[in-house]
């Protein structure tokens, strides 16, 4: 009897177990490179805590040509989810999705999918408007620095949505930006920091993957604002908010729905994650939480900015549309138009706001941006 | 102006350091490319210990790091006569990996009291003319330049070849640890994999173009720190694209210096020695 019992609970045991969803995750870089795959890593390890039915499983620092053998691999060892975390991971989850068409495949940044395979984004233009508003209010000089990755459209998005904030509260500030055409390379960004510092920037913003740029200005005293991860520790003084990812929020929904069966090898076709502050994918913030260093509130409730025809304090203004965009219909957009770009052409029309494809598309450059822009339009 | 001068001694210091290292090595007939992989463990031990105890410590634990490092190599390049070519792209190769494995708990933690770079870039700066005198002006210098020349020779006079090398090596070890603290104290007082970013392969670059010379190290370290901040000091104030701006550093440095003169490296260079042969 007691036999009985005890391969009875084995096998209940063993039931259970197999009812786990195995999900693989597929890293570009190292889960220690504190930028890119430490955030999705992050998000890896925040939905198995919360998920007791989740099982994951990761390979980093895996090269675009490697990709294919890491995806067998995986899904010999019975991963039936695989989130591919880079868009150059494109063609071996297009192909790998062909070859096994019972394994959900979703690719991160991805543009192309299938049946089996989904695509999804977590994106920051939201906040770096919000982030605009405040550097446009601290900055004494007028002149606003930002350095930058690439010139491709996601980081030029979030310029320009960064000098409109800015803008909006200062008509005349400028944002001078400096391309280090890397992600990652701490020596660039501390001497385009250093450059903008010399002409006179007191304020700082940037998108690469170290916390350099708010360890460099802080040096100088300039304010900044930390990017992808909380950078409040990096310089408790100096930096007054900034954008964090929350990939977790994806991950989570997406496999909760895949356990559900909701998501099905064959009806991803449509499924495309491009989530913002209504979806919680992002935050604002120098840290989890905390949307305004707390030091930092008094100047910004002192400044004032015009909305419409009235006088409101910056602060107010910010926690306003924050809590507008957080909200389950937003009502404000920061690319709203009509919205002309530095030369003066009108980019999106009065009465409407940008269309995805315009957002995921745009090269042309806001007004107060100044600097060199490699493939601006004519 | 001001700021480019400053920038050109602040970030030419750790290139200076780590070229003087290299150096010193070379100068003895021991070719060093592990320079980056010992950067990156000094790099990470001065972090390390700067967390637990105090950034001077640091220091001191980065540049202990770098002296072994420059013993490792010798091991294979000196004792054991194996490719000092191999030998130090091991080393290289090494020092990054195990660096970026050791640090992973030191990611994204930041140091509360950094050094300040300008001692240190006048250290630098003094260890240069230092290493010019030694060089020329004293007879372990001698010893050193006759080992690296012709230790055929330096061995028939009585100076012991293996230890002039394995000297030269931890020394400029030593330096090249010096960098790598610079580098995780100082200069962006934090760790992260790959902070390097290839500094070392471009100090070793530079102790050939300034043709195995410590004064003319000093004049092309600074001049690439000068060019490096330029290149994002005159980012769209001149009609010249990014990219190409960012080529300009390695360029002009390649020009200047090899129009300032003749380069000829140690004869002995990359030789590994063995007595009777």
């Amino acid at each position: 009897m007691r036999r009985l019992l005890v391969l009875l609970a084995l096998l209940l045991g063993l039931s259970l177990a197999q009812e786990k969803l195995k999900a693989c995750f597929l890293y570009v870089g190292p889960v220690g490179d504190a930028g890119w795959t430490y955030a999705h890593d992050v998000g890896r390890k925040k939905a198995e805590a919360a998920l007791p039915w989740l099982e994951t499983r990761y390979v980093e620092s895996v090269p675009e040509a490697q990709a294919p053998s890491v995806i067998d691999r995986f899904v010999r060892e019975g991963c039936r989810v695989i989130f591919a975390t880079s868009f150059g991971y494109m063609e071996a989850v297009l192909e790998a999705a062909r070859k096994y068409p019972d394994v959900i495949f979703a690719h991160a940044t991805g543009i192309k999918r299938a049946p089996n395979v989904a695509t999804y984004m977590a994106d920051f233009y939201q906040v770096y408007y919000l982030n605009g508003l405040a550097a446009g209010a601290l900055s004494k000089t007028g002149k606003v620095g930002y350095v930058a990755a690439f010139p491709i459209p996601e980081v030029k998005r979030h310029i320009n949505a960064f000098a409109l904030g800015v803008r909006a509260v200062n008509p005349k500030a400028q944002v001078l930006v400096r391309w280090i055409n890397a992600w990652y390379d701490p020596a660039k960004a501390r001497e385009a920091t250093e450059a903008l510092l010399s002409q006179g920037a007191d304020v700082f913003a940037f998108t690469e993957d170290t916390p350099t740029v708010v360890q460099t200005a802080a040096r100088k005293g300039a304010y900044s604002f930390g990017h992808y991860t909380p950078m409040l520790k990096f310089a408790p003084d100096r930096v007054v908010s900034g954008q964090i990812i929350r990939w977790e929020v994806i991950y989570m929904d997406f496999l909760k729905k895949v356990r559900e069966g909701v998501y099905t090898p064959k009806n991803l076709q449509n499924v495309d994650y491009f989530w913002l502050l209504q979806h919680k994918a992002v935050e604002m913030g120098a840290d989890y939480g905390v949307p305004i260093n707390p030091k930092h509130v008094p100047l910004l409730q002192k400044a004032r900015m015009r909305v419409g025809d009235k006088e409101v304090p910056v602060y107010d203004r910010i926690m306003a549309l924050l809590k507008d965009m957080s909200s389950p219909n937003p009502t404000f957009d920061p690319f709203a138009g009509p919205i002309r770009d530095r030369k003066g052409v009108v980019r999106i029309p009065a009465g409407r706001k940008a269309s995805l494809q315009e957002l995921l598309t745009m090269e042309w450059a806001a007004p107060g941006v100044v600097g060199d822009w490699p493939g601006e339009p004519r | 102006m001001e700021e480019a001068l400053l920038r050109a001694v602040l970030f030419g210091t750790p290139l200076l350091l780590a070229a003087l290292g290299a150096l010193l090595a070379e100068r003895s007939g021991v070719v060093n490319l592990g320079v980056e992989g010992i950067m990156a463990l000094s790099a990470l031990a001065a972090f390390a210990v700067a967390l637990d105890a105090s950034p001077y410590w640091g220091l001191l634990a980065g540049v202990g790091v770098g002296v072994l490092g420059g013993l490792f190599l010798g091991v294979f390049a000196v004792t054991l006569r194996a490719n000092p070519f191999v030998a130090g792209l091991a080393v290289a190769a090494m020092g990054l990996g195990a660096s970026g494995l050791l640090g992973k708990r030191y990611e994204g933690m930041p140091l509360d009291t950094p050094l300040p770079e300008g001692p240190l870039a006048l250290v630098a700066f003094l260890l240069a003319l230092l290493l010019h005198y030694f060089l020329y002006g004293s007879r372990l210098g001698l010893y050193l330049r006759s080992v690296g020349e012709n230790p055929k020779a330096a061995d028939l006079f009585g100076v012991s070849v293996e230890g002039v090398r394995y000297r030269a090596l931890a020394l400029g070890g030593g330096l090249i640890g010096l960098a790598g603290a610079y580098l995780s104290l100082a200069y962006r007082p934090s760790w992260t994999d790959g902070m390097t970013a290839g500094l070392g392969w471009v100090a070793i670059a530079l102790v050939i173009l300034a043709a195995w010379e410590p004064l003319r190290v000093v004049l092309g370290a600074y001049l690439f720190g000068l060019l490096f901040f330029l290149q994002f000091r005159l980012q769209g104030s001149v009609p010249i694209p990014s990219e190409a701006f960012a080529a300009m550093p390695y360029l002009l440095v390649i020009l200047v210096l090899a129009l300032s003169g003749r380069s000829r490296a140690p004869k002995a260079l990359g030789q590994p020695f063995e007595r009777g042969r």
